[in-house]
């Protein structure tokens, strides 16, 4: 079974081993290859989110209706998605990290087994926003994913029993774990978040069948740290040796930050990874003069060996905790009439980024929000064009007007989708701009290294987030969906041409590709930051599932939608005063179906 | 027995301004208990157990609040509580009501011990006096007045 649906894995994605490889990795259009899976976070290595289903089409998407919803008992923000994997749902749920099976051949999806793994409550004290876990991965009868305690953990798909753990992270060093892991060949790729506690950012790779870690490549610091080699590191815009140590003022990259907490696309024709790192700590950049390289930018690995093959820095000297974690989603695009191999990333910064993924050339840069710390992206240089006024600093002050706020353009917990068919990407917004008063920090272990006094507020037009369609190629947006809140969720395009994505208010909606035009909506209990996916259930027919369960931020919700602590009673935030409204905290697993 | 305790605190509080690790009550031959504050918890049979009473040297002493706010941001309190202890991923402590109490006592054990899900411990690195402080700032915080109704409806 594990041999059968690894195989059809390959098939559906033109992908096969780094040995034979016969097609690009970008998903394809034709339905025929979809296996009506689910086992990687987003779909495929190409990380495209796009499910080759068709049943659910913008004919009949009106019709779709809950069929089924599971209480995950659990109420942190429901980041990630489930897997589907044969007869069987994997559902992680946010710290204490539990990992439910639901067997979807039986009448109401009993579960086969569920896996409670011990894990530290210390790790809610460390994690910088909410206790989340962004989801699991499936590849030859293991189900990999993280613990926030810094654990990974290999569990047997069949019986739920617990393979291996492996500590990956240190939280006595500021370190959590809540990204997805992603599983290439025997390699199991995990980075840590602590981008609030001045962590020294890494990647690493495990050995699947074991648990060992193989290799540990660190994402600043010399070259050695980093497994970058002179002759085969090759970032195109910023060479030199031990840049990673170099651009970032005395030893300030030790405790630079950096993490990774989001998302991996692999390609397997390049043999590559690509992976964001976050922002530079502390908030205060004038306690790390230079470029701090190479915090909020993408990275190209060997998943093998950890070798770095090429950087590229989209925030030079981060001066807004402008994360690079969002998705690279890895699409094949003609652009100027010819064909590129593109890496796609919408980034907080408020630029999206399309560039050569062989080489890290950037190929287009534009704003998908407004944008004002900068007033373009020099293509020749790809760097930014610096406005010179929304510096940061703590010789600087309040610095007001700066967009997008430090939520992000788009927050990298949501991870857009595109689609083959229409060449196009979804993702959610925010319109938020804010204030940022950079303050001393210091650095003490296991304790937040930040040092910003800030405030929000809506963005130019007053919605304070958008779903829109983006046309990578040339760098315009298609459509645009306004929302009355910040759009947290991931986005979901199938071959049916619908696009699936949740609001922070708790509507899950279901939109035409081409237009946005909104085909069916349903209220689900809790405010969306977790991400659709599609699949085929045993009865042959497609479904859409969906985390519910607001969270992931507490800066952003200002706490006044939690109701569990009679001891924690909060005002609303003063940008966003009536989100309380509509929603409260929940973790629930929906199923829709027509 | 509660005089002792406290010259105990203030022993380790002058090693730790020393630079030297501090551990509770190191001074004396005979190490006092544990300074546990019992929290507003329910006592079976109705009789509390006996623990350390502490007693804040500070209390009600404004120079020290203001030094304690200086502190609360030298710390990175605020990294979790937010500026003023208005609550971000730590809770509020700017709401007058307390998950583990709002006494001098159970502030302070709650900061020099730590606590459950995530409240790291600060007494190895402040000692009793920079914990002290710290509780002087809080206690000093003005507490809104309680208003459990939180209403959308126009009045």
């Amino acid at each position: 079974m594990a041999r059968t649906s690894v195989l059809t894995l390959f098939i559906c994605f033109g992908a096969a081993s780094a040995a034979a490889v016969t097609a690009s990795p970008a998903g394809r259009a034709d339905a025929a290859s979809e296996d009506g899976g689910w086992t990687m976070p987003a779909k495929n290595y190409a990380a495209t989110r796009y499910s080759g289903l068709t049943q659910i089409n913008a004919q009949n998407a009106r019709s779709l209706h809950p069929v089924w919803t599971f209480s995950t008992g659990v109420l942190a923000g429901h980041e990630g998605q489930p897997l589907v994997v044969g007869e069987t749902m994997y559902v992680v749920t946010p710290w204490p990290n539990v990992l439910y099976a639901f067997d979807l051949r039986k009448e109401g999806f009993p579960l086969r087994w569920k896996y409670r793994p011990d894990v530290s409550s210390n790790a809610l004290g460390v994690a910088c926003c909410d206790a989340v876990n962004r989801g699991a991965f499936y590849l030859d009868g293991r189900i990999v994913y993280n613990l926030l305690d810094g654990h990974t953990v290999a569990v047997d798909a069949r019986s739920g029993k617990e393979l291996w753990k492996t500590a990956i992270a240190d939280m006595g060093n500021g370190e959590t774990v809540t990204m997805a892991p992603v599983v290439i060949r025997d390699r199991v790729i995990v980075g840590a978040s602590g981008g609030e506690f001045g962590i020294y950012g890494w990647l690493k790779g495990l050995d699947l069948k074991t648990g060992q870690i193989v290799w540990t490549g660190h994402n600043m610091g010399p070259d050695a740290d980093m497994l970058a080699r002179p002759d085969t590191f090759k970032p195109p815009y910023d060479g030199g040796v031990d840049v990673g140590a170099k651009s970032w003022a005395g030893e300030s990259w030790k405790t630079g930050g950096a993490p990774v907490w989001g998302w991996i696309s692999y390609d397997p024709e390049l043999d590559l990874i690509y992976y964001g790192t976050g922002n530079a700590a502390p908030y205060d950049p004038e306690a790390r003069a230079g470029d701090n390289k190479w915090s909020a930018s993408v990275l190209a690995r060997r998943p093998g060996t950890g070798e770095l093959l090429w950087a590229y820095q989209f925030t030079p000297h981060d001066n807004w905790d402008y994360d690079a974690t969002g998705a690279m989603v890895l699409a094949d695009l003609t652009i100027a009439g010819k064909p590129v191999k593109a890496l796609v990333h919408f980034d907080k910064n408020g630029f999206a980024y399309t560039l050569d993924r062989a080489t890290g050339k950037l190929l287009v840069a534009a704003p998908f929000a407004p944008v004002t710390w900068a007033k373009s992206v020099d293509l020749a240089s790809a760097r930014p064009v610096i406005e010179p006024g929304k510096q940061t600093g703590v010789s600087k002050g309040k610095v007001t007007g700066v967009c997008p706020s430090l939520e992000g353009a788009v927050s990298p917990a949501s991870p857009p989708a595109y689609s083959p068919r229409t060449h196009l990407f979804y993702t959610s917004t925010n319109n938020l701009c804010m204030d940022y008063g950079a303050a001393h920090a210091s650095h003490l272990r296991a304790t937040p290294y930040i040092g910003v006094d800030f405030a929000y507020h809506p963005g130019p037009g007053g919605n304070l987030g958008a779903f829109i369609a983006w046309d990578a190629a040339s760098g315009r947006k298609a459509w645009e969906d306004k929302e009355s809140y910040p759009s947290w969720s991931g986005a979901l395009v199938t071959a049916g041409d619908v696009v699936f994505y949740g609001t922070l208010d708790g509507w899950f909606k279901a939109v035409d590709a081409h237009s946005g035009q909104m085909l069916s909506k349903f209220k689900v209990g809790s405010g969306v930051v977790g991400n659709p996916i599609a699949y085929r259930g045993p009865d042959g027919k497609e479904y859409v599932a969906i985390y519910a369960g607001i969270g992931g931020d507490w800066a952003l919700l200002a706490g006044d939608t939690r109701s569990d602590d009679p001891t924690d009673v909060r005002e609303p935030a003063e940008f966003m005063k009536d989100i309380a409204r509509h929603t409260s905290q929940g973790g629930i697993v929906w199923i829709f179906g027509l | 027995m509660r005089r002792s305790l406290v010259l105990g605190l203030l022993g380790c509080m002058a090693l730790a301004a020393c630079g030297r690790s501090a551990a509770p009550a190191a001074a004396g031959a005979s190490p006092a208990p544990p300074a546990i504050a019992y929290e507003a918890h329910i006592a079976a049979g109705g009789i509390a157990p006996v623990g350390g009473v502490l007693e804040n040297p500070h209390a009600g002493d404004a120079a020290v609040a203001k030094a304690g706010e200086q502190l609360f941001s030298a710390m990175n309190c605020d990294g979790c509580h937010n500026l003023g202890g208005s609550g971000w991923v730590g809770p509020s402590l700017a709401d007058g009501r307390w998950r583990y109490g709002g006494a001098d006592a159970e502030v302070f054990a709650s900061i020099y011990y730590g606590r459950p899900k995530g409240m790291p411990a600060f007494g190895g690195v402040l000692g009793a006096d920079g914990v002290w402080t710290l509780v002087t700032y809080i206690r000093s915080l003005p507490l809104p007045s309680d208003v459990p109704t939180e209403s959308w409806e126009q009045p």
